[in-house]
């Protein structure tokens, strides 16, 4: 479905005034009822690679901050204009970075915040704000506000909200936030969607991400250390975050949890002895919450940590009845990466009883589009083995994020909060 | 070996229940202490309720919260104690309140009490009322709850009626009626527990999910269908209510008839409530008995009479605490039908149901038809025909009988199974039905139940027979049948006329 554009053509007017239209928009206002209650959805929204390529001319506008196909192909298309190694991400900020030094001035329309996405649209928000910062760093800030309905089959008009856009340079972003207390209903619940490189503007970050706010991060966006560090801060904190690399593996996890549904094959999971996963080049965060997340559903407790040449890191767990399990995380350099940093590709498990060697499992999860010829190999000739394919995510951000905010109970995920320090603490450990 | 799977836990993405409170009437009854409570726990402990949740119990006792909460206490026993910090956090959302729907006064201070139970557990107005009580209360109860104005808001209030809805076409049509003038269509859940089934609702995936079942899901490739729900138990405790009702109102007029819905209807346009309950009127209305003129052709009622073992013997029916003497009221109800449309026309479906048969079970068999050349013997005789088994209960799950080559030197079929079991496959109970439905009425999403025009279809199709059993009962005779017996020889006649054998399970 095509994302919907708001109600009315949003209006530019004063930030000083937008608390008072807001207020009589919904009190007698053109579409004449109170506003949806439901919650407020605050987007940083920097887009900073597509509005590269369209100052550069690689794309056409609007600037929408979405990722269409297009924007991707465009990225592409730097990668190998700029000789950029093949395996770099086409979200990676070396593209904006290697844009940057481009000539070009061509201006679009900026239609960020005002391009609704279907899929958050149909839950209603009652307010979404945007954030919306501009290359050029000393523009004024601009604001924008329009009243939008859903669209869909059954929408009426008890649900509409609003949209509010804080347009300008980074430092008039900055200055306008003064209004947002203003601009967010106390009683209802009110969302941050990062949605953009965590290793930037962390001081923005921390002070949007109040202890009340529900947080949407990327931690597949930004340095390892930093996503998995903050996801480990948020969580200790008792604050709820919510991560879009973690729901991506979702399909990984149910793929695995599958294998072991049948109650004959529960017993194997006392008998793991070996764990080995593969990710698209070296961003290790998803690796590494997929083996934090089987470590804490199994109690096993971290041993040791190290990095070896050609693997982005190797750890020992113990199991809860003292057997030891090999975790090996490697990089694959992949041609035509995900527009995922780290993406898994391929895991193998391997549960054997030391005895009894004939009993022994490998369970082989691989990536629809990769092979998985490295985990196969490798004398399992004499073991159960199960093969699956996992299927690639393929829904859109605006999806996933939609469906963490419909299915979000205000509080992190127990999973994600059991697996994140565990996954902080292989991370930090190796790295020392 | 672990009881569940560790890496399945938490895995389930349910939809969330927005803050809201549950009022029950009739909560010092049996279904709310045996099914309801339970289910509710069971949603609290699988962390799918809110935290603004609340239950408020409604009934004519002079219970105090505390009261309720012990009673409730006892009855979940040892699920209780097994979870003891959990029922501590849970029952702080229990309240109960003395109500006589009746009476207006006490409606009108339930109305307040639901305002202060807003304040106290923040359940911001949303409330589903269940009504748990004696179907003559369903329409004055509606009515009352409208006239206090708590069905005002069609988006946050909503009501939960149980089986029977009427008693016949014509007494369902009033019903509907009644209900409908005190709010939307929208707003009135009508429950069948049958459709909270797990199984019930994989019938809707086998075969919507999957390209090879529906292409021969049809008058082409299939003979006959048979339904069956059976009960090794006897009417126990409820003959008071058994007796006005019958196998055929307890059971093949909602749950019977729900699966043959879903076992017959068109694939909907898209997973939509009203899409699919459109889909399962149409084919109820498009149901009718295979001989309306004459019913006594296609229609075998029974009674269950003493039997069992020496050690163990059972009552029959009629020896039953509570059962009028002389009763004439059916245990075991078997009919054929017919789906007049184009893809059933012809197909018989063959329904049965009753109290004290050898077994607990109910299943769908869907009979394909021959191979129109036999090129092999069989080992056993006649190749047998493909059999899809869909398994509802116990032993959820389905199977699929067909012909393979017989080991040795010659060329003999034989037939083997290839089996689907909701325990070997996945290691875990299935939730109770009820845990489903609660679920989806508190989300407001009736796929699940049924709706007036689905309720009404229902009744007409039995409309003749129970025309007949009111005004000549000679005509559709009771023939009784040994306890632990699979119903009476007659039935075994209704199928022997069109040479077919119930499928003894």
């Amino acid at each position: 479905m095509s994302p919907q554009l708001t109600l009315q053509t949003p209006l530019q007017i004063p930030p000083s005034e937008i608390p008072s239209y807001l207020k009589q928009l919904w009190s007698k206002g053109p579409i004449g009822n109170k506003g949806a209650n439901t919650f407020c959805l605050l987007i940083w929204q920097p887009a900073w690679l597509e509005q590269e390529l369209v100052r550069t001319g690689r794309i056409k506008g609007p600037i929408t901050g979405t990722q269409p196909q297009s924007l991707i192909d465009a990225a592409r298309q730097v990668i190998l204009d700029k000789d950029l190694p093949h395996s770099t991400p086409p979200l990676d900020p070396k593209i904006t970075a290697c844009l940057k030094q481009c000539q070009g001035d061509i201006s679009q329309q900026d239609l960020r915040g005002q391009h609704i996405d279907t899929s958050i649209s149909t839950l209603k928000p009652r307010r979404l704000i945007t954030l919306a910062p501009t290359l050029r760093t000393g523009q004024p800030l601009e604001t924008l506000v329009a009243a939008y309905c859903p669209l869909s089959e059954d929408s009426d008009k008890s649900a509409c909200g609003d949209v509010v856009v804080l347009r300008g340079g980074q430092n008039s972003i900055d200055n306008g936030l003064q209004i947002l207390p203003t601009l967010l209903p106390k009683d209802l619940p009110s969302w941050l969607w990062w949605n953009g490189n965590l290793d930037e503007a962390q001081n923005l970050f921390e002070e949007l991400a109040t202890p009340n706010r529900r947080l949407i991060i990327d931690t597949s966006l930004g340095e390892p250390a930093n996503c998995l560090s903050l996801l480990d801060k948020k969580v200790v904190g008792d604050q709820a975050i919510n991560d879009l690399n973690w729901l991506r593996l979702r399909s990984w996890r149910e793929s695995l949890a599958e294998v072991f549904d049948p109650p004959h094959r529960r017993e194997s999971l006392n008998t793991i002895t070996s764990l080995d996963i593969d990710v698209e080049g070296d961003h290790p965060v998803q690796g590494l919450l997929l083996a934090a997340w089987i470590a804490s559903r199994l109690s096993w407790e971290v041993m040791e940590t190290s990095l070896d040449s050609g693997e982005l890191l190797k750890a020992t767990f113990k199991r809860p009845d003292g057997g030891i399990v090999s975790l090996r995380l490697i990089a694959l350099p992949v041609g035509n990466p995900s527009i995922h940093p780290g993406q898994i590709v391929g895991m193998r498990m391997i549960c054997e009883l030391e005895q009894v060697k004939h009993s022994a499992l490998c369970v082989i999860l691989g990536s629809k589009t990769s092979e998985c010829m490295r985990l196969e190999a490798g004398g399992m000739a004499s073991m159960e083995l199960i093969e699956e394919m996992v299927s690639n995510q393929i829904d859109s951000v605006e999806m996933d994020v939609a469906r963490l905010l419909e299915s979000s109970r205000g509080t992190t995920s127990p999973l994600l909060a059991a697996a994140a320090p565990i996954a902080s603490k292989l991370y930090s450990t190796s790295h020392v | 070996m672990p009881t569940t799977n560790p890496l399945r836990i938490g895995l389930r993405q349910e939809r969330v229940i927005a803050p809201q409170c549950l009022v029950i009437f009739g909560a010092s009854g049996d279904l709310t202490h045996r099914k309801l409570v339970p289910a509710l726990f069971e949603l609290f402990l699988q962390r799918r309720l809110p935290s603004e949740f609340a239950l408020l119990g409604c009934a004519r006792r002079q219970w105090s919260d505390e009261t309720f909460r012990q009673k409730m206490a006892e009855a979940l026993g040892s699920k209780v104690q097994e979870n003891s910090s959990s029922w501590e956090l849970f029952v702080k959302g229990l309240f109960y309140e003395p109500v006589d729907l009746q009476q207006q006064e006490d409606v009108l201070r339930l109305a307040k009490r639901l305002e202060e139970i807003d304040y106290l557990r923040s359940t911001h107005g949303n409330r589903t009322f269940y009504l748990s009580v004696s179907p003559k209360f369903y329409g004055n109860g509606c009515k009352a709850l409208s006239s206090a104005g708590l069905l005002n808001d069609p988006k946050r209030s909503r009501v939960v009626i149980e089986k029977p809805f009427g008693r016949d076409y014509s007494s369902a049509q009033s019903l509907n009626q009644l209900v409908q003038s005190c709010g939307q269509e929208s707003q009135i859940f009508r429950i069948d527990h049958y459709l909270g089934k797990e199984t019930v609702q994989n019938i809707l995936v086998l075969r919507f999910a999957n390209t090879i079942f529906e292409p021969i899901w049809n008058r082409n490739f299939i003979s006959s269908i048979q339904i069956t729900a059976a009960e090794t138990v006897g009417v126990e405790e409820r003959a008071g209510y058994y007796e006005t009702s019958g196998a055929l109102r307890d059971m093949v007029q909602n749950h019977l008839t729900q699966m043959l819905a879903i076992t017959a209807m068109e694939p909907p346009g898209h997973f939509d409530p009203e899409a699919i309950r459109n889909e399962k009127a149409k084919v109820l209305q498009a149901a009718r008995l295979a001989d309306e003129a004459e019913p006594w052709n296609c229609c075998i009622r029974g009674q269950y009479t003493k039997g069992g073992a020496k050690k163990f013997p059972l009552l029959g029916y009629q020896d039953e605490s509570g059962v009028t003497p002389g009763s004439t009221t059916e245990t075991y109800v078997a009919m054929k039908l017919f789906v007049e449309n184009w893809r059933w026309q012809g197909v018989p479906f063959y329904l049965r149901t009753g109290k004290r048969l050898p077994k607990r079970l109910s299943e769908v068999v869907l009979t394909f038809r021959e191979a129109p050349v036999h090129l092999f013997d069989s080992t056993v005789g006649q190749p047998s025909s493909n059999q899809l088994i869909l398994r509802i209960q116990p032993d959820e799950g389905a199977k699929f009988r067909f012909e393979v080559k017989a080991p040795g030197s010659g060329m003999k079929s034989r037939p083997v199974e290839m089996e689907f079991s909701y325990d070997q496959s996945f290691g875990e109970p299935s939730d109770e039905g009820y845990v489903r439905l609660l679920a989806d009425a508190m989300l407001g999403d009736p796929t699940l139940f049924t709706r007036s025009d689905e309720v009404e279809a229902a009744w007409r199709i039995y409309t003749p027979l129970l025309e007949l059993i009111e005004d000549q009962p000679w005509k559709l005779p009771i023939y009784p049948y040994e306890s632990r017996t699979w119903g009476p020889a007659a039935s075994d006649e209704l199928l022997a006329k069109d040479k077919l054998l119930w499928r003894r399970p």
